[in-house]
């Protein structure tokens, strides 16, 4: 699927690009799907069985686009981490006066 | 009344035993810095808070209101409990953005999103609403537990909110966030199993789930089986506007912080998560966890339901779940369901005692009385707070007294009507300063209790739905923090470029972005995509290489295939030994 993008820089990975928005497409649709397809299934009932079918699916395929760059993001931002609560510090303290 | 036997008392004082234990042995973690004392020293991989959301979100007084929607309107109830659907969202965008800033608290995150003044006054105004609110949300899930003693056992109702709201306090006073977090993994597993097992109890009870079906038709309430069911556009109790305020708040909301009581408590666990990553997944698995709770759950109620249709009263028939357990729980089994009651309950109120004595701590006493305090004079404020906040619960629970759930939609969702949309615009509009902010705070506190209480009581205006109170609210209180923003100079630009550059939110950030760009903070989105294009075509060039290669290989093969194969000996020498091993491999030569 070369409309979605696996491999990130941090650079790319720090814009909001489709793949963001595939996923809060796919998350609350999941989330809605889940719960009442669990629920319906329990009572055996068969609308249910699909719903919760197309629930796993799309929670699936967003964890599929979304963890690569969730990866990149992630690694970038450990690297500048320290710096940043070192800032922080200095706010608490009102020792920053920005 | 709950008669226990001796087995049940093990149940129960060995799970306290636990309880207390898993949390006071990470007591020297706690005490290690105000970060570990808070929020765990920031390193904690995915799951672990993610189970703490789960716990955290599963307090004693959910059975009760959950209870209460499934017993009146049947599957339909669900859509009242997604509300944590805000973490559908907010996964992939607020939680992010959040993490990417560090901020231990929300108040903190007032100065480093905000400039100047308002920023700061945000910060102390939300700092002590946060000590109060946590005090009150205690007293009011320690007040369940109170309800729920008083059914079971025949207590006063004081005895529930005391003792295990005390119980609570030892742990979460002496090893602050880690005794929190460990106690709750062990703490949401056992809740978890629990509301696995009442509902295969209850449903057996119930003669199995086709049989529940079967016997909700009968009861003339086929309605109650579907989620959709709607009774017109504006009308009746599950009109479509109704349903549409509960996709569209929750889910929506995901996008701001803030927007839902839950983000503060998340908040916490938000930073207490290794990385970005670790907190995007905490917070999604987490709300993941409740809503298929809440279908699990949602088999126990309408067992109870079919069997005990004619309730009329909400104080009763919000026990279903309780009454589930202990009516239906073989003897012996009823003190381990009772031990998974604590479990909810402790959970709950560990998490709030460390919150709001985090708010007291980090964001009043050390920003505002003492900025030079050290780590050990922070973290024994926090240990006082946490103490201060569970005696301030218990006034709060009294106050509350008997009817749980009527109190929380007016705290839950009223209060913050007024405040959902700024709390959106704060993340994704530059131009939303802190003064449009703290107006919005302002008017939203007098506004809600006007639309809500007051008014009506005068007939100045109808009796309104709550749909409609919320829309109105969150339209009235829009007409004071817009002009006050466009009134205003926004915030400082070095702030906003630092939150930016430091956060990169989603939305309306163009002249900052441009800003940033301007310091050389920032590649310009060009440079990117020159960038991305170059990494494609090497990333093609290769894979054209390996493709290349791959046919080449194909063609060999053949040809090696007509060769002899002979083995091939490979000597190793083997560590430790000295001595010298000869290993054949057999390998196919290409």
């Amino acid at each position: 699927m070369s409309w979605i993008k696996r491999t990130w820089t941090p650079h790319e990975a720090d814009e909001w690009t489709k793949e963001d928005w595939l996923a809060i497409v796919l998350s609350p649709l999941s989330f809605i799907f889940i719960t009442f397809g669990l629920a319906m299934s329990l009572f055996l009932l068969p609308a249910g069985f699909v719903m919760l079918a197309v629930g796993i699916i799309a929670s699936a395929l967003m964890f599929w686009i979304i963890d690569p760059k969730l990866n990149a993001i992630s690694e970038e931002y450990e690297t500048k981490q320290r710096e940043y609560l070192s800032e922080l510090e200095k706010i608490q303290r009102w020792e920053d006066k920005t | 009344m709950v008669h226990f036997t001796g087995l049940d008392y093990f149940w129960v004082i060995a799970y306290i035993v636990l309880t207390i234990g898993s949390g006071v042995i990470f007591y020297r973690l706690g005490k290690r810095s105000s970060a570990d004392f808070f929020l765990a020293g920031r390193g904690l991989p995915w799951w672990l808070p993610a189970t703490s959301n789960f716990a955290t979100h599963t307090a004693t007084d959910t059975p009760m209101w959950f209870s209460g929607w499934v017993y009146r309107s049947g599957m339909y109830g669900l859509w009242g409990s997604l509300f944590a659907g805000w973490c559908a969202i907010s996964a992939w965008v607020s939680t992010r953005i959040f993490r990417r800033s560090l901020a231990g608290t929300q108040a903190e995150w007032q100065t480093l999103r905000f400039s100047g003044l308002p920023a700061e006054l945000m910060r102390g105004w939300m700092a002590g609403w946060q000590v109060v609110l946590n005090m009150f949300v205690a007293g009011w899930v320690g007040i369940a537990m109170g309800n729920v003693c008083q059914w079971a056992f025949g207590w006063p109702l004081w005895y529930g909110l005391v003792i295990f709201s005390s119980i609570c306090c030892i742990y979460a006073m002496t090893s602050g966030f880690w005794g929190v977090i460990i106690a709750d993994v062990q703490q949401g597993i056992t809740m978890l199993l629990t509301i696995v097992l009442v509902s295969v109890w209850a449903a057996i009870a119930a003669g199995g789930p086709k049989a529940i079906v079967v016997k909700i038709h009968a009861l003339n309430r086929p309605e109650m089986l579907n989620p959709f069911h709607l009774t017109g556009f504006a009308s009746g109790d599950y009109s479509f506007l109704w349903l549409l305020t509960l996709i569209v708040v929750p889910f929506f909301g995901g996008f701001g912080m803030a927007t839902h009581f839950d983000w503060f408590v998340e908040a916490q666990r938000v930073q207490s998560a290794k990385s970005v990553k670790a907190a995007s997944y905490s917070i999604w698995w987490g709300a993941a966890t409740v809503i298929v709770r809440n279908a699990i759950w949602m088999v126990a109620v309408l067992a109870f339901f079919v069997l005990n249709p004619d309730i009329t009263d909400s104080n009763q028939y919000q026990l279903a779940w309780f009454r589930m357990g202990f009516e239906y729980f073989p003897s012996g089994l009823v003190g381990f369901f009772f031990a998974a009651i604590l479990a909810i309950h402790f959970s709950t109120i560990s998490g709030i005692l460390n919150l709001g004595a985090m708010y007291g701590a980090r964001d009043l006493y050390h920003h505002y009385i003492n900025p030079k305090a050290s780590e050990k004079q922070i973290i024994r404020v926090g240990r006082i707070m946490t103490v201060v906040i569970m005696l301030g619960s218990f006034f709060f629970g009294m106050m509350i007294g008997k009817d749980v759930s009527q109190w929380l939609f007016f705290a839950l969702w009223l209060m913050i009507a007024g405040t959902w949309l700024p709390n959106i615009l704060q993340v994704i509009w530059w131009r939303f300063n802190g003064w449009g902010y703290l107006s919005a705070w302002i008017a939203n506190l007098g506004i809600c209790w006007l639309v809500v209480w007051i008014l009506p009581a005068f007939h100045v205006l109808p009796e309104l739905k709550d749909f409609q109170q919320f829309w109105i609210l969150m339209g009235a209180v829009a007409l004071i923090y817009f002009p006050v923003t466009f009134l205003t100079k926004p915030d400082d630009m070095d702030r906003l470029v630092k939150i930016y550059v430091q956060t990169r939110p989603i939305g309306f950030w163009g002249p900052v972005r441009r800003e940033a760009e301007r310091r050389g903070l920032l590649a310009k989105m060009e440079e990117i995509e020159l960038k991305a294009e170059r990494v494609a075509t090497h990333q093609m060039g290769a894979e054209g290489k390996r493709k290349s290669a791959k046919s080449e290989k194909k063609k060999n093969k053949g040809s090696a295939a007509r060769t002899e194969k002979r083995p091939v000996k490979k000597t190793v020498k083997m560590k430790g030994t000295g001595r010298k091993a000869s290993k054949t491999a057999e390998r196919r030569r290409s």
